[in-house]
């Protein structure tokens, strides 16, 4: 369950104070796929980075899998978003000097875990996104789609309860796009996994359960 | 994590190759300073056993043609006159071979039944003295001792641990010197005469009248009260010309012919430990550079790992850890070639110094690599994962 309230966003410079996010409320159910649209900077990573816990709100609360996230210190921050939740991101994001199967590793580095146990989950991750056979590529040798599974792989090797995608498929053709979306309602059908998308494709948004528009800043719908 | 990082830095060898030259180049040369400088240090440390501040050295020139009874009678003489002028404590005669003069008496052989090679200085009954020298074991010369049977000797600690390990004390052992057999009356604990870096030797001293050359003792060396030294050279100048009548008299401080002795190794030293310097420097310059382009070029990185779960210590972690990994391994394959000269004993240096030598430039170069490391690493720390992430 993700649960914002009145959650504002604002970023000050020496003579602007411009509001990103204005007194947003909104809730996730576990298990949703809810999908954030609207126009470029209304405000929809700033509020997936807040959701994310890799961006403080300026006001209101944020409550994640029952836990008041807002008040947690540094580590406990990280130890939350290592262990809650996955993010995709709309250019990957991936270390093109590890293998594909150490870039899905990525997350488990910062757990107590077995270099062996680390392995075999990286390894279910990449047959889940139909990779396995590319394990040991590295992310150069791989088409944009591909990329974004060994991404998406990463994002739920740690098992997360959440799964935050900035744009996805955005740079994706159709194609690829709708496969990268096969795959996400899968992980959300199969394993229950709750996930916020935020997209610019009104296709790919009709996909999911729920769509919430922002404008300006507001929720507008 | 440890396995990811060195994962990650083979999979950046080529990237990595100049820093990997850098640091490997810089342990190479620590290390030959440090072993160079560690061994030297060690033989300054040990006493040169006499004094030298507030000594004279003075050569004088006695007539060629003057008899030998008046050759001895002339030198008893002076000294009786020097040690009344003021200021002056002691005074000795010695040979040809003076402390930090720069020349050797050396001689060998195996008569003993064992190959023994020694140094040697002819001086008088009143040289220990002259000189403030310890005796570990036995006796100096003295008066009578000419009419012993074995012409006398006095040996230093080097020569009785060299020759003879496992005998508590030499004294009364008969030593074949030059096919003549003589009786070791007394040890010194030590005797370097060359430099305070010079290294241990088998040494000898001989009595006057064990002086084959024939050549009467034309140096002295005084010693003075402290803060006299200066002083005494005017009145000693004077007393000698008048006494030798011939003005070829050479006076000279000993200790400043101690440091002078000293340069051959201060000076290389110093210049090795400049170049060493400005080499650490270079690399810590280096480190710098190579480490804020890193970063810069890894800010989406760094934001990713922060939003895997990454806490600052463990961003801090990774790339002081990605340096340490490279300079690791450019200490490995240095510490390879390092071992190389004491196992192959390819310089007539012991071994723990090098040894030392390698443990030190280990030590000064991770430091460094560590302190340079961590600065930028803590900044690359504090990025905003909101922010770098979608800089691209």
């Amino acid at each position: 369950m993700i649960e914002l309230t009145n959650v504002s966003k604002s970023y000050r410079t020496d003579t602007i104070e411009t509001l990103a996010l204005q007194r947003l409320n909104l809730s996730v159910p576990d298990g949703e796929f809810l999908s954030i649209m609207g126009p470029s900077g209304c405000g929809k990573s700033t509020l997936l980075n807040i959701m994310g816990l890799i961006d403080e709100p300026s006001e209101g609360s944020v409550v994640l899998a029952g836990q008041p996230v807002t008040s947690y210190n540094g580590s406990k921050v990280a130890r939350f978003r290592n262990e809650q939740l996955g993010f995709i991101f709309q250019s990957f994001h991936l270390i093109n000097d590890l293998s594909v199967v150490d870039n899905v590793e990525l997350p488990l580095l910062y757990r107590k875990m077995g270099g062996k146990e680390r392995r075999r989950l990286a390894l279910d991750a990449l047959e889940r996104v139909g990779l396995s056979n590319r394990a040991t590529h590295f992310p150069n040798q791989l088409s944009g789609g591909q990329k974004q599974r060994v991404a998406i792989a990463r994002a739920i090797v740690g098992r997360p309860n959440i799964i935050l995608a900035d744009e996805p498929t955005g740079n994706l053709d159709s194609h690829m796009g709708g496969e990268i979306m096969d795959i996400l309602t899968r992980l959300n059908t199969d394993l229950g996994t709750t996930i916020v998308m935020v997209t610019h494709d009104e296709r790919m948004a009709r996909m999911t359960h729920r769509l919430v528009r922002l404008s300006d800043g507001e929720r507008v719908s | 994590m440890l396995t990811h990082l060195f994962k990650l830095m083979w999979n950046k060898r080529r990237t990595n190759s100049l820093l990997f030259l850098e640091i490997l180049l810089a342990f190479i040369v620590l290390f030959g300073v440090y072993s160079f400088a560690l061994y030297n240090l060690d033989r300054y440390n040990a006493p040169l056993g006499f004094q030298t501040e507030h000594m004279l050295g003075v050569a004088i020139d006695i007539d060629d043609e003057m008899d030998s009874l008046d050759v001895l009678r002339l030198q008893e003489r002076i000294k009786r006159d020097i040690r009344t002028l003021p200021g002056v404590e002691d005074v000795t005669f010695l040979g040809f071979v003076n402390p930090f003069g720069g020349s050797t008496w050396g001689i060998g052989g195996d008569d003993n039944g064992f190959d023994a090679h020694v140094t040697l200085t002819f001086a008088e009954r009143d040289y220990a003295s002259t000189l403030n020298m310890k005796l570990r074991d036995g006796r100096w010369f003295e008066e009578g001792d000419e009419n012993e049977k074995y012409p006398p000797i006095v040996v230093n600690g080097t020569f009785h641990d060299n020759f003879y390990p496992d005998a508590e004390s030499i004294v009364d052992t008969i030593f074949i010197l030059g096919s003549e057999s003589h009786k070791i009356i007394g040890v010194v604990d030590h005797y370097k005469y060359h430099s305070n870096f010079e290294e241990p030797y088998p040494h000898v001293f001989l009595p006057p009248q064990s002086n084959f050359t024939g050549e009467p003792f034309q140096q002295l060396i005084v010693r003075t009260a402290p803060g006299r030294t200066a002083q005494a050279e005017e009145p000693l100048y004077r007393l000698l010309v008048d006494a030798t009548k011939n003005t070829d008299v050479v006076i000279w401080n000993m200790e400043a012919d101690r440091k002078k002795a000293n340069r051959p190794v201060v000076i290389p030293l110093a210049i090795m430990t400049i170049i060493s310097g400005f080499l650490l420097i270079n690399i810590a310059l280096g480190l710098f550079g190579v480490l804020f382009t890193q970063i810069n070029r890894r800010r989406a990185e760094i934001g990713l790992r922060k939003a895997m779960g990454a806490t600052p210590a463990a961003v801090t972690a990774q790339f002081v850890g990605e340096v340490l990994v490279v300079t690791v391994a450019g200490l490995l394959l240095g510490t390879f070639f390092a071992v190389q000269l004491p196992l192959l004993e390819l310089l007539p240096i012991p071994g723990k110094y090098f040894y030392l030598g390698i443990g030190a430039a280990i030590t000064t170069i991770l430091l460094i690599v560590a302190l340079c490391a961590l600065i930028p690493s803590r900044q690359a720390a504090r990025l905003h994962p909101a922010t770098v992430l979608h800089e691209e």
